[in-house]
């Protein structure tokens, strides 16, 4: 720090430019070099003002010392600023360090000569004043509220003092009468009221303990009075530990808890800190308390310290089957060795079942195997006992047997058959089975919709419909899902040239309307409909009111013109198209657009993308003039994704490039380049575009954006996984795949094959003999969700392969040489 | 979250009414405007203990510390049941524990100090 300019005897700065470098000192917060000056300033001419800017650089040259935790030294600079009598400039800060310094004496002094203004610092000098060893004295000539305070704090340590004694509670009440109501010792006066009598009316006494709020200095005693006061109703072992040290001894002296009572307490509490291990080699030792709670506590102890278990045993005889696996099953997963706990936890349940029938047992089974179910989505190390199966929803279908009543298990085993495209029929009878447990459930009734909805069973649905809008009679999502199931019904029927049964369908579909909302897309499609049964002006009145409801302009001539396309609805709807291509005429807007990807969201039109592609492609003008639209990006995601999925590669490619011209940096739009460039096809990547790629998905996770992260991958694993799904492209023959690839693929699934396949396939070989296990094997994989894409001649040398590592690792008699190069 | 047995101070095996009552007892002592982050905890503690299956997998899949927490309560109770009668002479340390207390108190409510009520953090 600059030293300050000093002045010596013989200096003549003027006092002025003294004072003005002391301000600009004060200003720039160099307070002990403003002390300096203004000192000398003073010494020259002591005008008032100087005197109350050199408090101020006291004051903040004291704040300084105190943000240094240099108490002592920030109190002796205060008091320079005290006048003979006067207060010191800053009384708050001033009594803090004196706090802080442990110089409550003093502090108590002070604040009996200045008492205190405020209810904060006068509840503080009264805790001051009666804690403190001696009472200050007052200066002679104090004034008639000095002298009020004194007189206050003599009656409450005289009370306080006789309650100490043990004096009569006649005694105590004449002190305590002594204090006013109104005054800062009030809380000193209801605590010790509080003590003497003991309260017949707890809640009334809690009320009146209440009055003293948690910032007050009396606080921590109104805390200890309490859990005194009431131990037999609200202290227990949580309240007593959340006690500080201070409190629990009060406790213990006014409420006579015996000294061993309170010494194991107190080593309970050490051993507590000490970790599991201390704790439980002190509880071991405790023979004096009821072994059955001590067994209890260190049962409990033992997934933190699975190295005891013997000691454990030692002391309380073995642990049952059930506990051992507990034990093992929690130490296994606080070790993170997820296969271990699986195991563990697998034997548990079976043990449970094994136990007995009871409620207890069953609801324990199935907390365990949804627990196991949680563990398999996060850990793919916990396995199913069946190979074939998906463990997370194995262990998920087994809670719901043991405990069919749960009902949100039954729900989340209903959502990962949802998600599973290959487990539809499970899907279906999983809903049918919960919606018989739970008929009048919300959420089942929506899942039992939907799954009506899928399998396109009308009178079920609407069944599930009812009963859900007899719930909540507006539920705007099923009646439009009811509406839609309605208008695909009527799609159908056109498209099989039954105007009649369309026009019923859509009848029937008005009743889920309600008044006030009417719905677009059924006025456009009944529309459509009475086009063709010849009522053309009111089917166009309607049409037209169907376009205005689903927003007019292009979106709404986009709607009509694509139901007409899904209804197959020939030469009277071309003055649709006219009105669309005049619609386009206007320029687009975001809201317009997003119309149309909503209008192309619904499941009938992937199922038609010729005739939207040749429909996109006549607004082809039209939706370019959208790629110089500033998108919101989620907008932007929505609009590349519709314009990929209908193969408006050159469209997207016009997004993607508007895109970049607006946010170079954002990588959306880079994705959606390759994608367009590819023309969706990753087998058509360059290798530079799958590094490119691979970086913007490692990007996007890094950045936890993982919706983008999982586009990228989506769309790079597209081809295997189109493969696998045999959809789009070809799948490759079997007798594509050379012998080294073959034997790669047996290896990887042989190095991974379970143990519990493995003991399942030896049992069988032992029960049924080799060639039978085998035939057995290769039936069930064929019933496997890869087995029919799979030649039979390959799934019986993988059984073989899968029964030779079972059965010890020889090789088999059919795959020969091959397998004995295997394994 | 802190074990719920011992958050409302009942055993492993306490029924259905033993909990409600412990919690209503509790929350008479620590209600929601004066006490709200107590009252959040023993909250949380019920809900997690007073459905039968939400119990049974706490005890299942968490260690717990009830027994512990009934063996200190126990031993707390058995030392309490032998109290001084009302009005006996506290000793001479006891006013050192309130003098001491007091000082907490202030060092706790003095402004530009820390503001922490005076009881423990978290506890067990």
């Amino acid at each position: 720090m600059k030293k300050p300019h000093r002045t010596g005897p013989g200096n003549t700065t003027p006092p002025d430019i003294l004072a003005e470098r002391g301000l600009g000192a004060l200003r720039r917060e160099r307070f002990r070099e403003a002390v300096e000056l203004f000192k000398q300033a003073i010494r020259l001419e002591p005008r008032p003002e100087w005197k109350a800017s050199l408090a101020d650089a006291y004051r903040g040259r004291a704040r300084d010392l105190a943000a240094k935790s240099m108490f002592k030294e920030a109190a002796m600079v205060l008091e320079n600023t005290m006048g003979p009598g006067g207060p010191v400039r800053d009384p708050n800060l001033y009594l803090s360090c004196l706090i802080r310094d442990c110089q409550q004496q003093k502090a108590a002094t002070y604040l009996l000569n200045h008492p205190p203004r405020c209810a904060e610092f006068e509840a503080m000098a009264a805790a001051l004043l009666v804690s403190v060893p001696r009472l200050p004295d007052l200066a002679p000539g104090a004034s008639p509220e000095q002298l009020r305070w004194r007189e206050l704090a003599v009656a409450s340590r005289a009370a306080l003092a006789a309650w100490c004694d043990g004096a009569a509670v006649e005694d105590i009440d004449r002190h305590l009468n002594a204090i006013s109501l109104r005054s800062a010792f009030r809380p000193l006066r209801l605590l010790l009221r509080t003590l003497i009598a003991r309260p017949a009316d707890a809640d009334r006494t809690r009320q009146a303990l209440d009055t003293i709020p948690p910032g007050s200095p009396f606080y921590p005693l109104r805390q200890a009075v309490s859990a005194s006061v009431f131990r037999d109703s609200a202290l227990d072992a949580d309240t007593w530990n959340r006690l500080t040290y201070g409190q629990q001894t009060f406790v213990a002296e006014t409420a006579g808890l015996a000294a061993s009572g309170s010494q194991f307490l107190t080593r309970l509490t050490e051993a507590e800190r000490g970790g599991p291990g201390a704790l439980f080699n002190f509880l071991v030792k405790q023979t004096d308390l009821p072994q059955a709670g001590v067994r209890n506590a260190c049962l409990n102890l033992l997934p933190q310290i699975p190295e005891r278990v013997s000691q454990f045993e030692r002391s309380f005889g073995a642990l049952t089957f059930v506990e051992h696996q507990r034990v093992q099953a929690l130490a296994a997963e606080a070790r993170g060795n997820w296969e271990a706990a699986g195991r563990f936890w697998s034997a548990m349940a079976a043990a449970i079942a094994n136990g007995g029938t009871d409620r207890e047992a069953r609801l324990g089974q199935g907390i365990i195997y949804r627990h196991l179910a949680g563990l398999a989505v996060q850990h793919p190390e916990i396995e199913a006992e069946n190979f074939f199966e998906d463990a997370a929803t194995s262990y998920l279908k087994r809670a719901c047997v043991v405990d069919p009543d749960y009902l949100p298990g039954r729900l989340e085993l209903i959502v990962r058959y949802r998600k599973d495209p290959e487990a539809s029929k499970d899907w279906h009878h999983a809903v049918d089975e919960t919606v018989r447990r739970f008929p009048d459930d919300a959420r089942v009734l929506q899942q039992a919709l939907d799954s009506a909805l899928a399998r396109k069973a009308y009178k079920q649905a609407s069944g599930f419909a009812r009963g859900l809008l007899r719930i909540n009679s507006i539920n705007p999502g099923v009646r439009r899902q009811m509406i839609e199931l309605q208008i695909s019904y009527a799609r159908k029927q056109m498209r099989a040239k039954r105007p009649d049964l369309a026009t019923k369908a859509l009848t029937d579909a008005a009743a889920w309307e309600r008044a006030d909302r009417p719905s677009a897309p059924l006025r456009i499609a009944h529309a459509l409909v009475e086009l063709q049964t010849g009522a053309a002006d009111r089917a166009e009145a309607r049409l037209r009111e169907g376009v205005a409801l689903a927003g007019g302009g292009v979106a709404g001539w986009f709607r009509a013109r694509l139901e007409a396309d899904l209804m197959k609805v020939g030469g009277e709807t071309r003055w649709l198209h006219r009105e669309l291509v005049r619609g386009c005429e206007t320029p687009p807007t975001p809201d317009a657009i997003m119309a149309i990807v909503s209008a192309l969201g619904q499941p009938e039109v992937g199922e038609n993308k010729r005739a939207v592609a040749s429909l996109l492609l006549g607004m082809r003008p039209w939706l370019q003039r959208g790629a110089a639209i500033d998108w919101k990006p989620a907008e932007f995601q929505a609009v590349a994704e519709m314009l990929a999925r209908f193969e408006a590669f050159d469209l997207l490619r016009d997004y993607a490039r508007g895109a970049s011209r607006r946010d170079p940096e954002d990588p959306a739009w880079r994705f959606h380049d390759i994608v367009a460039h590819t023309k969706g096809d990753p087998g058509r990547l360059s290798m530079v575009e799958e590094d490119e790629l691979a970086s913007l998905a490692e990007a996007a996770a890094r950045r936890e954006d993982f919706h983008m992260a999982a586009r990228v991958n989506r769309f790079m694993d597209g081809e295997r996984s189109r493969q696998r799904r045999g959809h789009w492209g070809p799948v490759r023959d079997d007798d594509e795949l050379d012998d080294d690839e073959i034997m790669a693929l047996f290896g990887a699934m042989m190095a991974g094959m379970p143990k519990a396949v493995s003991t399942n396939l030896r049992r069988r070989v032992n029960e049924l003999g080799r060639d039978q296990a085998l035939a057995e094997l290769v039936g069930e994989l064929k019933s496997s969700p890869f087995g029919p894409e799979m030649p039979e001649q390959l799934l019986r040398e993988l059984c073989a392969a899968m029964v030779a590592k079972a059965m010890g690792g020889g090789s088999s008699r059919r795959s020969g040489a091959r397998q004995g190069a295997l394994f | 979250m802190r074990d719920p047995f011992t958050v409302l101070g009942v055993a492993d095996d306490a029924a259905d009414a033993e909990i409600r009552r412990r919690y209503l007892a509790l929350v008479r002592e620590f209600p929601p405007d004066r006490a709200p982050e107590r009252f959040q905890e023993l909250r949380t503690a019920y809900e997690a203990l007073s459905d039968e299956r939400k119990r049974l997998e706490t005890k299942l899949l968490h260690t717990n510390t009830a027994a512990l927490t009934q063996l200190s309560m126990n031993t707390l109770r058995a030392g309490l049941t032998d109290g001084p009668p009302p009005n006996a002479p506290v000793s001479r340390a006891t006013r050192q524990t309130v003098a001491a207390l007091l000082a907490a108190g202030i060092a706790h409510a003095m402004p530009g100090l820390s503001r922490e009520d005076g009881g423990k953090q978290g506890g067990r």
